[in-house]
């Protein structure tokens, strides 16, 4: 059976989310997974207790007979934590849910999220998770780690930082029309990217991902079933996951130039990795993705990411491609985080992205791509496994 | 001896070794014992040829450059009062091309670059429980290494 079996077998017909500043969100992360469930079904038009599918990632206690129980959904059947990988499994959530889809184990799985600092902390500090050959050299943060594998694709692999500043400043471009957005009004200009305070070299500031707290449901349900729903539809065209074996694993022993990835390219021994299995499994390629939404931890992972996909070419050529005018909706040649993204938007632990993903296929992003029919989105970039998705409109069935 | 430090012995011993060899002034990888591949950070297996007979071996502790980051941010309470620091990532021909993480100890306002080459230097703090293997580019003097 190959991954292409799956194309078009599942489809996202409801989406909700939440976002508040950091440490202000007004109620717990379970009564938060509970509203965003319950305003994606309505999205949907279907009724909460026809759900029988739960998918999560990240961590998190609210598992689905947790949620279900709550909702008194008529039955469980299906109730997954992606393992490891933080926000680099956000996808794979996506596609683990449209997997229960596909073969018939469950018919109305809903991918969640809630991140609330009052629960459970900031993400950023979560400094324990690395061992005694890290912490004892001073490295305690995703921030620091993914800085050492940025500044070796800058360094060695010839990428121009000008490449992340654009990310940057075209997520903040598209903040400004997204009122929703928690960089909406306060746009960002090249100085003050620049002259912005460093963190964990080479990133500044605004390379750096905002924190909020929120949920953020989506609802998928089968191709048939989705044509009855609605009539925009954002059908999974195909989804990847996973890494090299290793990547990101061994205290930065990466196999050979593995280290200034982000983990979605070739693996081991000539298998494929995971955008090539992604391409495989959607029968297209990178130039015919319309629109991408790329989990920006940092800016660095990002834009490897996009190399990685074949979507930004490597080395000092990542410079002319990476512009502003290139990555803004609507005329860019490759419109990149068109709500504003985790830098500019808002982070839900990267679940946010895969909403506004589902926006452009149905036309309503305060950034349209106009005619977009194609829909990428790129999970946590740099982390010990990865994951993107490609939603399709229903013309590309 | 009390510490507080977060770093030391896995609870497993696993890399015990390791952190022994640094209390006697020496680097300590692991290799395996079949088929002579260097392996880090410490694991049960040998990744190559899936032998469990790992060994310890003495690696001289110079390298080069292979990445490095300056941190900014009080990520870290045990770190706080050194900010700015740069930490590098140290690639080691001596050990297979394995790659380690220290702190570099020379003028840290000079940005290293890939490649330098960098010697190791054990540091052991009045009170820490366990030694550092710091780095130095070759050819400087420890100089700033007290910032």
């Amino acid at each position: 059976m190959s991954a292409g079996n799956m194309r078009g077998a599942a489809a996202v017909v409801g989406v909700a989310e939440q976002h508040y500043r950091r440490g202000e969100a007004p109620h717990s992360e379970k009564r938060m997974t509970l509203e965003v469930i319950l305003e994606a079904c309505v999205d949907a038009g279907i009724n909460p207790r026809e759900i029988d599918g739960f998918v999560s990632y990240a961590g998190g206690p609210n598992d689905g007979a947790i949620i279900g129980g709550a909702l008194l959904i008529d039955e469980l059947r299906w109730s997954n934590m992606m393992w490891g990988g933080g926000g680099g499994s956000v996808a794979a959530a996506i596609t683990n849910a449209a997997a229960a889809i596909a073969t018939g184990q469950a018919e109305c799985v809903v991918v969640y999220r809630a991140m609330s600092q009052e629960d459970t902390g900031r993400l950023g500090y979560a400094k324990y998770h690395y061992g005694s050959h890290f912490l004892a050299h001073g490295i305690g943060s995703p921030a620091q780690i993914c800085a050492m594998r940025t500044q070796r694709m800058l360094e060695h692999g010839g990428v121009p930082r000008s490449a992340m500043r654009a990310l940057v400043l075209a997520a903040y471009q598209h903040a400004q029309n997204n009122p929703t957005a928690q960089g909406y009004g306060r746009p960002l200009d090249e100085d003050t990217y620049e002259k912005s305070r460093l963190i964990a070299e080479p990133f500044h500031l605004f390379d750096c991902s905002r924190e909020s707290d929120g949920a953020v449901a989506l609802v998928l349900v089968s191709a048939e079933r989705a044509k009855t729903l609605r009539p925009d539809p954002a059908y999974l065209l195909a989804g990847a996951q996973g890494a090299p074996g290793g990547f990101s694993e061994l205290i930065d022993n990466d196999l050979g130039e593995q280290y200034m990835s982000a983990g979605f390219g070739p693996a081991n021994n000539g298998k494929p990795g995971v955008a090539q299995r992604l391409w495989a499994g959607a029968g297209l390629g990178p130039d015919d993705v319309d629109v991408v939404q790329v989990y920006e931890n940092f800016s660095g992972p990002a834009v490897a990411a996009l190399i990685d996909h074949g979507l930004c070419p490597p080395g000092e050529a990542a410079g002319t491609f990476m512009t502003v005018e290139n990555l803004t909706a609507p005329g860019g040649k490759l419109p990149i985080n068109t709500s504003g993204g985790n830098l500019a938007d808002s982070f839900v632990n990267g679940l946010n992205l895969a909403v506004e993903a589902v926006r452009q296929i149905r036309g309503t992003s305060t950034n349209p791509v106009a005619n977009a029919k194609t829909s990428l989105f790129i999970g946590g970039p740099m982390a010990p496994l990865v994951s993107s998705v490609l939603f399709g409109h229903e013309d590309t069935l | 001896m009390t510490t507080t430090e977060p770093w030391g012995p896995a609870p497993d011993g696993l890399d015990r070794p390791y952190w022994e060899g640094l209390l006697e002034g020496e680097l300590r990888l692991q290799r395996c014992t079949g088929c002579s591949t260097w392996i880090w950070g410490p694991q049960a297996i040998c990744g190559t040829c899936h032998s469990f007979d790992i060994g310890w071996e003495t690696v001289e502790p110079v390298g080069t450059v292979y990445s490095w980051n300056r941190s900014w941010y009080p990520y870290m309470d045990e770190y706080a009062d050194k900010l700015p620091y740069v930490t590098v990532l140290v690639e080691l021909p001596h050990a297979g091309g394995r790659r380690v993480l220290g702190i570099l100890t020379d003028d840290i306002d000079t940005n290293p670059e890939i490649g330098d080459p960098v010697v190791g230097v054990f540091e052991h703090t009045e009170g820490a429980t366990w030694p550092l293997l710091r780095w130095r580019r070759t050819g400087t003097t420890e100089e700033g290494e007290q910032r």
